[in-house]
């Protein structure tokens, strides 16, 4: 494989406050991503995803690490690797009220140092592409949310700088903006436009557009993994046990007794067991003790989890 | 050349800005030459008709021009910087690979030409209204007033750099106006105190007052005397932007940029 064009070892940021002392907020981070690499960065809140965001685009300082951003020392010379990256922090809050669609992307051209001249026809494009034409000569004040935050990413990505950055973009969107938005994203990473790294909550977002992730959780890795492989890896383990009828506690004690990652709901006139088995002959075992207790078993089959339940179940620790 | 497009987009943001605020900017222009008039026929029912007053009214009309660019020029960064955070595109500003230098720079600029076309039109409105006309040399005028202004910004980037780690500066800010004031009004009692040259602007007013009141022209003056107000205007601005990058550090590494 190819060189990757953004590489973070060893990254860390503690935040010192006389009243809080110290707070980590990236533990020793380490990761890589290739060209046109599609990646997204899953934590839950406060996990450290917005701080190694801000990192790479040299906007905040980190305490220790490194960051290189297609070569160059994103550290020592930012202002070399902001010629290779930009970032959209927080959707609709990005871009000028005042100023109109084209005014902003005009501005952020600028702002990168490109003249009109050689950004006009890549503005057109992107003004097409996001959807915007109607409202080329409105003020960004007058614009839905949605298309506020299409217009961040746009301002974005008229910079035209090979990594893009995205904290949280779809956040707040309705439904349709969010599957425009996702569509857009997604045509990019087919194409092979850009590299891009995406923090989300939206796992919907994150499962359609992006090939890896990267599970943050407070400040450190825990998995950084094809959603492929992930999904295999949870499917091979994740059993679901469809039993007749209601379990007695007793019953229930005894199987939460004797296998750790079990648990037992109610669906109606039946009883759910969702276990997840490293071990697959432990299944013989479940089925012994369901037997041995008279349970009437309807069915047994593998469980085919989404990006979300191995989110929670790897954030909540289920998986190592 | 890349230096120059950002130039151009900065400048070009910033008038559209300023244009599609058109309330705010009448606002400011009627307050100003309302507390202006105030000052001007106070001072000329108090001084009355006694004789040497008239150069005294001439130095109000200087003085409150001077002091209308200054709080011009030293607000224009530190109330920016606040805005920029407050819509989140501060951040942004400081992605582009020119430097933030360089931004900052490109909107003092383009805020200097806004302010200086206010300021002198305002300027002549004041003499046209009041009947005190000064000696109008603007070839000597305005690189005066730049001069006096570029130790200003100074201050203004030390605030700035102020207002993105403290967000909360108004209470400093108010107190500078005032002393503004004191500065200019210094500048007329450079004779009794000649250390007060050393403050910031009182020289560069002087300079100026020679030139609107005295009716002497820049190439007139001894150079010494303009090398002086470079060398002064140069070191507050320094000063100023030293304390602002150390500050800056100190939001970078807090993550502060972004909050308001």
């Amino acid at each position: 494989m190819a060189e990757p064009v953004l590489r973070v070892k060893n990254l860390k940021k503690i935040y010192r406050s006389r009243r809080r002392g110290e707070t980590v907020a990236v533990d020793g981070v380490s990761f890589s991503v290739h060209k046109n690499e599609v990646v997204g960065l899953l934590g839950p809140n406060g996990a450290g995803k917005t701080t190694i965001i801000k990192s790479i685009c040299t906007i905040l300082l980190p305490t220790s690490g490194e960051i290189w951003v297609d070569g160059v020392d994103a550290i020592r010379n930012p202002r070399a690797a902001l010629e290779k990256v930009t970032a959209v922090l927080e959707g609709n809050r990005n871009v000028y009220w005042r100023l109109t669609v084209r005014d902003n992307l005009e501005f952020f051209a600028g702002l990168q140092g490109q003249s009109l001249r050689s950004v006009k026809g890549y503005i057109d494009e992107l003004i097409e592409l996001f959807n915007l034409k109607e409202k080329v000569n409105e003020q960004a004040r007058a614009l839905s949310r949605g298309m506020q935050q299409k217009l961040a990413v746009a301002c974005a990505l008229v910079k035209r700088t090979p990594i893009l950055l995205l904290d949280e973009p779809t956040l707040g969107l309705d439904v349709e903006t969010s599957y425009e938005l996702r569509w857009i994203l997604k045509r990019m990473a087919e194409r092979g436009e850009r590299t891009i790294l995406l923090s989300s909550h939206d796992m919907n977002v994150v499962q359609d557009i992006c090939e890896r992730v990267i599970i943050i959780n407070h400040g450190k890795i825990v998995v950084d993994d094809k959603i492929e492989n992930l999904q295999r890896l949870f499917t091979a383990s994740a059993y679901r046990f469809e039993i007749a009828g209601h379990l007695t506690p007793q019953q229930q004690q005894k199987l939460t007794e004797q296998f750790d990652m079990i648990k037992i709901s109610a669906d109606g006139s039946r009883t759910i067991i969702e276990a997840d088995l490293l071990d697959s002959r432990k299944v013989y075992e479940i089925i012994d003790v369901l037997r041995e207790n008279g349970c009437q078993l309807e069915s047994v089959g593998k469980q085919y989890p989404d990006l979300e339940e191995i989110f929670l179940r790897i954030v909540k620790g289920e998986k190592q | 050349m890349r230096y120059l497009y950002l130039l151009r987009a900065m400048m070009k943001k910033n008038f559209l800005i300023i244009w599609r605020y058109p309330f705010n900017l009448t606002a400011g222009i009627i307050s100003i030459m309302m507390i202006f008039l105030v000052i001007f026929y106070g001072a000329k029912f108090i001084g009355g008709s006694s004789p040497g007053f008239g150069n005294t009214l001439e130095g109000i009309v200087m003085g409150f021009m001077l002091w209308t660019f200054i709080i011009f020029a030293f607000s224009d960064l530190t109330w920016d910087f606040i805005n920029e955070a407050q819509q989140g595109t501060l951040e942004q500003l400081y992605m582009s690979p020119l430097g933030f230098g360089w931004v900052s720079f490109s909107y003092i600029l383009s805020f200097l030409v806004i302010n200086l076309t206010i300021t002198l039109g305002l300027f002549v409105l004041m003499m046209a209204v009041t009947g005190k006309w000064l000696h109008l040399d603007f070839l000597s005028l305005i690189p005066l007033m730049l001069l006096t202004v570029w130790g200003v910004y100074g201050f203004g980037f030390a605030m700035g750099g102020l207002a993105l780690v403290f967000k909360q500066v108004q209470a400093v800010f108010q107190i500078f106006q005032f002393v503004w004031v004191a500065l200019v009004i210094a500048a007329s009692a450079l004779e009794t105190f000649p250390w007060a040259k050393f403050l910031p602007v009182t020289w560069g007013v002087h300079l100026i007052g020679r030139v609107l009141i005295g009716g002497q022209s820049l190439s007139a003056m001894p150079i010494a005397d303009v090398v002086f107000l470079v060398l002064i205007s140069a070191v507050y601005f320094l000063l100023g932007y030293a304390i602002f990058k150390r500050l800056e550090r100190v939001a970078r590494d807090r993550g502060l940029l972004g909050h308001y």
